[in-house]
């Protein structure tokens, strides 16, 4: 942003120049503090800032309402109508969604669900474009995405199947893989917004953020993991607005030994006392938080068994907590119609 | 208060010049004419008018030189001086927000004080979001009901307002309201008060990083001005825009300082009602890691009230650890499908939902609805066994003639009694949480 944008008086625009202020460094500092850098009358450091402030706001408050039927209201949905109810449509199409579970829980088949679902057109629930999918912990399942590709006819009664064959799917998922941190880093700064930009992708997917944030440093360097995460996350967060991208980040899971931990509420369901990896750093940085369980037992569907899953709402600000059963098929992952 | 020259904003050089000259504090250039002040310390016509402004302007500023903008300091003059009394007498014609929750209401002497700025802290998912999302609808909520009919601005730093979810709060408090319908003057008011209208009475702004929230604050004084029904504030959160990319935390402190001082100004110059939330973090402190808001030491003087939600077990409970006119004490609530609310619903009868007392003992004075108002009573009384200070009841009385009418029916000594046993349980509950914070 330059100042000659601005509407001051030559004058005012001198002496900001004079002390070599950007606009946003200006509504950093305070009205006196700013007068005795430029030098300025009271009037026109007021006048300064808030043409400043006026230059960095994109709109004036405006009315919930207008709001209404704008891209943050929609919502990507995950493939299978029992679980979009849960999801209130989906995930939301700004913010971070986290999934976490332990490992077999069925993470990964979700997001590559999602993978599939994003690409129809939006009155199929999708975002008529690609997946982004960032691998950080083994090799991309391609022979499973083939799999579930083959199945959405099957899956996806509800889409027409001349449509569903007119689809490249498999075109339209862009795998990266991301070894170390900075590679991660690099990805989700330059790799994936050029992919954005040129609208070939409404969707991120990380798998998994933990893995390298939790190899890659000692307990001692927890300073350090903190402030990479934020800068990752910080990443990961200008993607989704800019872009109005949904960004589903699959996250491990570690035990929890104390039991009067006051971060997450414990279970009375007698589930295992686990809690999404990463501490509550990462915890602010999501915005809706699910969790998928391995269950005892077995469902069958058709030919079909598999183990039950269930798919939890841990927190989002427009989501009930609650869960649904889920069951990981051929086709992908379904919400089962009765209780587990 | 005296205020010195060299603490006001005026160029340095005619500073210097007014101290060589021997003036000290600004009281002794008032009522100095401008050219008396260009012979005296030797400075220019215009110079002189600068002080002179400064001089006038100078009671103003003192809360928040970067906030007011030109108007606060030339043509507004200084507020007046007042006392204790007129001060209280106007602290209690002012109606309170209340959350819907009446455990917290009450423990807040009536609900969030408006003029004030209240922090709401909580570790993701404890419903700082929610609650703030209620209040943005209760306040709304028409004169003749109780509330303030008032508008209110939200700043979305995270994201995190979903119209979805402003819808569900929205229509429960006018599916509520309805049923509360008694006389025209209310009937009148429900024909305007829907879901439709709470919507284009919220202002949202969304501010994807500090500077942008530090614009928007400069901004927000003239926006207040021309919305002088707004009263009510929200900014959610403080702390997400200001915990990324922050290298340097002297910087930051700064800016937060300027900030906090921004928003008192804001809350008392506009008589808005200031809600901000901030997240926690995790202090080591002697070995033990310790849950703690986040943003450091200095900005806890910032908010009149803080309010730390948390989990404990399966239960929600929020806790006052903050604030100058109430004890410090622990409520349940939950979140439902309907928004921020009573833990004990479930355990009470059907007709004395305690969840709606606030609006409910506001339609109390049309008709003695009896059974609100003992529900309230047993509130009380259970706030007041948790607490014998005495200065607490007091604030309490105070709340309660200030909400006048309302209480009409509060000599009713017997619907205490027969309440009894609820009050009882919950003071169960306290306990229960009581131990569990002691552990």
């Amino acid at each position: 942003m330059d100042w000659d944008q601005l509407e001051l008086h030559p004058r005012i625009i001198s002496a900001v120049r004079r002390c070599a202020l950007s606009v946003r460094a200006v509504l950093c500092l305070s009205a006196p503090d700013l007068q005795r850098l430029s030098g300025l009358s009271r009037s026109d450091t007021q006048q300064l800032l808030t043409a400043a402030a006026t230059a960095c706001r994109r709109h004036a408050p405006l009315p919930a309402l207008l709001s209404r039927g704008l891209q943050s209201s929609l919502r990507l949905s995950v493939g299978c109508p029992i679980l979009d109810e849960l999801l209130r449509g989906g995930l939301p199409a700004e913010g971070v969604t986290e999934l976490s579970g332990e490992s077999g829980a069925g993470k990964t088949q979700l997001a590559l669900q999602v993978c599939l679902s994003v690409q129809y057109p939006t009155q199929y629930g999708g975002l008529n474009a690609g997946a982004v999918f960032i691998s950080t912990e083994d090799s991309f399942p391609v022979r499973r995405l083939q799999q579930l590709i083959r199945g959405q006819s099957c899956l996806r009664s509800d889409v027409p199947p001349s449509l569903i064959s007119s689809l490249n799917f498999s075109d339209r998922v862009y795998i990266e893989h991301a070894a170390d941190l900075a590679s991660l880093q690099e990805c989700v700064s330059r790799r994936v917004p050029l992919l954005l930009a040129r609208g070939l992708v409404r969707l991120v997917v990380v798998d998994s953020v933990a893995a390298l944030f939790r190899s890659d440093f000692l307990a001692s360097d927890w300073l350090e993991r903190n402030r990479q995460l934020l800068t990752f996350s910080a990443a990961l967060h200008h993607l989704s607005r800019e872009y109005s991208t949904p960004v589903l980040c699959i996250n491990q899971v570690t035990d929890v030994f104390s039991s009067s931990d006051s971060l997450v509420p414990s279970s009375s369901t007698g589930t295992p006392t686990v809690a999404p990896a990463l501490g509550l750093a990462w915890a602010n940085q999501v915005m809706v938080r699910l969790m998928m369980w391995r269950l005892q037992g077995t469902v069958s569907r058709g030919d079909q068994s598999s183990a039950p899953r269930r798919l939890q709402v841990v927190f989002a600000p427009h989501l009930a907590r609650g869960g649904r059963g889920a069951g990981v098929w051929r086709e992908g992952v379904r919400g089962l119609t009765e209780t587990v | 208060m005296k205020m010195q020259i060299s603490s006001c904003s005026l160029s340095p050089a005619v500073k210097s010049r007014l101290t060589a000259a021997g003036f000290h504090f600004l009281s002794e250039l008032r009522g100095l004419s401008p050219s008396h002040i260009c012979a005296e310390a030797g400075v220019s016509q215009q110079e002189a008018l600068q002080v002179l402004q400064a001089v006038r302007g100078g009671a103003s500023m003192r809360g928040g030189t970067s906030g007011g903008g030109e108007v606060g300091g030339a043509s507004v003059g200084p507020p007046p001086s007042l006392t204790a009394l007129q001060l209280l007498q106007e602290e209690q014609s002012q109606r309170s927000i209340f959350s819907f929750c009446s455990q917290l209401d009450a423990t807040l002497g009536g609900g969030l004080p408006v003029g004030k700025t209240t922090e709401i802290c909580g570790a993701p998912g404890t419903g700082k979001t929610q609650l703030c999302l209620q209040l943005a609808v209760d306040v709304q909520v028409p004169v003749c009901f109780g509330g303030l009919g008032g508008q209110v601005v939200v700043v979305d730093t995270e994201g995190s307002f979903l119209l979805q979810r402003v819808q569900d709060i929205a229509g429960a408090v006018v599916k509520h309201c309805s049923l509360l319908v008694e006389d025209d003057e209310q009937r009148v008011a429900m024909t305007t008060f829907s879901v439709e209208t709470i919507l284009s009475n919220i202002f949202l702004v969304r501010c994807h990083d500090y500077v942008e929230l530090l614009a928007e604050l400069h901004l927000l004084p003239d926006f207040l001005s021309e919305h002088p029904r707004a009263r009510l504030l929200v900014i959610d959160s403080v702390a997400f825009p200001f915990r990324l990319h922050f290298d340097e935390l002297s910087q930051r402190t700064r800016l937060l300082n300027g900030l906090a001082q921004q928003l008192i100004a804001m809350a008392t110059s506009h008589n808005v009602a200031m809600v901000i939330t901030n997240q926690m973090t995790t202090r080591l402190r002697g070995g033990q890691s310790q849950l703690v808001p986040a943003l450091g030491e200095s900005w806890g003087h910032a908010p009149t009230i803080r309010l730390l939600l948390q989990w404990a077990g399966t239960q929600r409970l929020a806790t006052i650890f903050k604030s100058p006119g109430h004890p410090g004490a622990t409520v349940q609530y939950q979140i439902t499908s309907d928004g921020f609310r009573d833990a004990d619903q479930s355990e009470q009868p059907p007709s004395k939902r305690p969840r709606t007392h606030t609006v409910q003992s506001a339609a109390g004075q049309k008709d003695s609805n009896q059974s609100a108002a003992g529900q309230r009573d047993s509130n009380q009384s259970a706030a007041g066994q948790r607490d014998s200070n005495q200065s607490a009841a007091v604030q309490r009385d105070g709340n309660q003639s200030a909400a006048g009418q309302r209480d009409s029916n509060q000599s009713a000594a017997g619907q205490r009694d027969s309440n009894q046993s609820a009050a009882g349980q919950r003071d169960g509950n306290q306990s229960a949480a009581g131990q569990r914070e002691c552990s």
